[in-house]
């Protein structure tokens, strides 16, 4: 039989698994809906338990209600701490895909590519973020910007790894459109190849436009 | 240990055997029953988030009771602190909870085990020792030649297997971090003798 805080646990559950994955789940809607449900199911238990008492409940006087009201205050503070503890994994990895430069649109390509959503999560070009996360991945990248903004001659979310080669081969995956170097301009079209500073395209290489060869 | 650690709240969902104290009318559907009242001495299994605090929590009346008493979970139990006396590196600790010493540290809150504290923490020490040894062997200085990728894989094969394959959830970080120290430290070693 479930008891209460069962569905708080899957969501941690779920938490645990988004730690070791590389992307980025959905999110469990329904199962967040179904925890909140659930504390304010407990809430309206605890104020239908104290409304005979009037507010001169007597803990000693009523040790069985006693019991049962803690029980329910426990109940709802664990739903609330997996709640809690299930969003902030999740924003610290969107944290994390802000800092390495990935897009929120690219988030949703990947949950269409990838397929494990089943025909439901599929359609539509569903995104695996929930609306507020989106909204929370935008303000973020906007302050990290600002941030970045601060210094014009170092790339804060630049490769740490030491360049070999000053000059790379890149093969262009999907158009970028025309980028500017200090050599002048170069258009990216799809399948063509370019010998260029590393640099210039560490940006967009990291967010799969380019392919690095060699 | 942080409000937002995932395996303390995991850990906080172990089990541990309950008796509760009173007739509780409403809290029939611990026990399956939700329909009847919970009567005093009924014994339940009830997550460490609850039974915690109903452990500490006092009823109120004068002999300063509690709402339950507990027992301690079979992962603790007589026949599995004597197996661990006898060779810490020979039980599966993972079968007997993911979280065995989470557990462990938990239960010692909350009761005076002083034994047991012997136990655990010598179980730990030699264990340790053996996970160290293990994570430095995977992938490490005696997969030399193999190309680069065997290093990067977790995979183990032999006598070890079943050892790392018992590993609760603290030891099996601990054997990430020696695994991954290790792998990165002979990468370095490797780069710094090319330029």
């Amino acid at each position: 039989m479930p008891m209460y805080g069962d569905l708080g646990n899957k969501l941690v559950q779920h938490a645990k698994r988004t730690q070791n994955l590389a992307h980025l789940p959905s999110y469990q809607t329904e199962l967040v809906r179904a925890v909140a449900r659930e504390v304010r199911d407990l809430d309206k238990d605890v104020a239908s338990l104290l409304e005979p008492f009037q507010g001169s409940f007597d803990p000693s006087a009523e040790q069985a209600t006693a019991c049962t009201l803690l029980v329910n205050h426990l109940s709802m503070r664990r739903n609330k701490r997996c709640l809690l503890a299930y969003h902030r994994t999740r924003t610290d990895k969107l944290e994390e895909l802000v800092w390495s430069g990935s897009d929120v649109l690219d988030l949703a390509g990947q949950q269409t590519g990838g397929g494990n959503g089943g025909p439901v999560a599929d359609s539509g070009g569903s995104s695996s973020l929930s609306p507020q996360e989106e909204d929370y991945f935008r303000q973020y990248g906007d302050l990290l910007a600002a941030y970045k903004g601060q210094w014009t001659d170092i790339d804060l979310t630049g490769s740490l790894e030491p360049p070999r080669d000053l000059f790379i081969d890149v093969r262009v995956l999907k158009d970028a459109g025309e980028i500017q170097t200090e050599y002048g301009a170069i258009n990216l079209t799809k399948n063509s190849q370019f010998y260029v500073r590393q640099g210039d395209v560490e940006r967009l290489i990291a967010q799969g436009y380019l392919q690095k060869l060699g | 240990m942080s409000y937002y650690d995932i395996d303390s709240i995991l850990t906080q969902s172990e089990k541990i055997p309950c008796t509760f104290q009173l007739d509780i009318p409403d809290l029939g559907y611990l026990d399956n029953t939700p329909t009847q009242p919970l009567k005093a001495g009924t014994k339940v299994n009830l997550p460490l988030w609850l039974a915690e605090m109903l452990v500490i929590a006092n009823s109120g009346d004068a002999e300063g009771k509690s709402f339950v008493t507990f027992d301690l979970p079979p992962a603790l139990g007589n026949d599995v602190v004597q197996a661990l006396k006898a060779d810490p590196r020979a039980v599966p600790l993972r079968d007997q909870s993911p979280h065995f010493y989470g557990l462990g540290t938990h239960m010692m809150d909350l009761s005076e085990e002083q034994e047991m504290a012997a136990v655990l923490r010598k179980t730990f020490v030699t264990r340790a020792a053996e996970v160290a040894l293990h994570a430095r062997k995977v992938g490490g200085v005696g997969h030399r030649g193999k190309g680069p990728e065997e290093g990067s894989n977790l995979g183990i094969g032999g006598a070890g297997e079943e050892f790392l394959r018992g590993l609760d959830e603290w030891e099996r970080k601990l054997f990430r971090k020696a695994h991954d120290g290790a792998k990165s430290g002979k990468e370095w070693m490797e780069g710094v003798k090319k330029h």
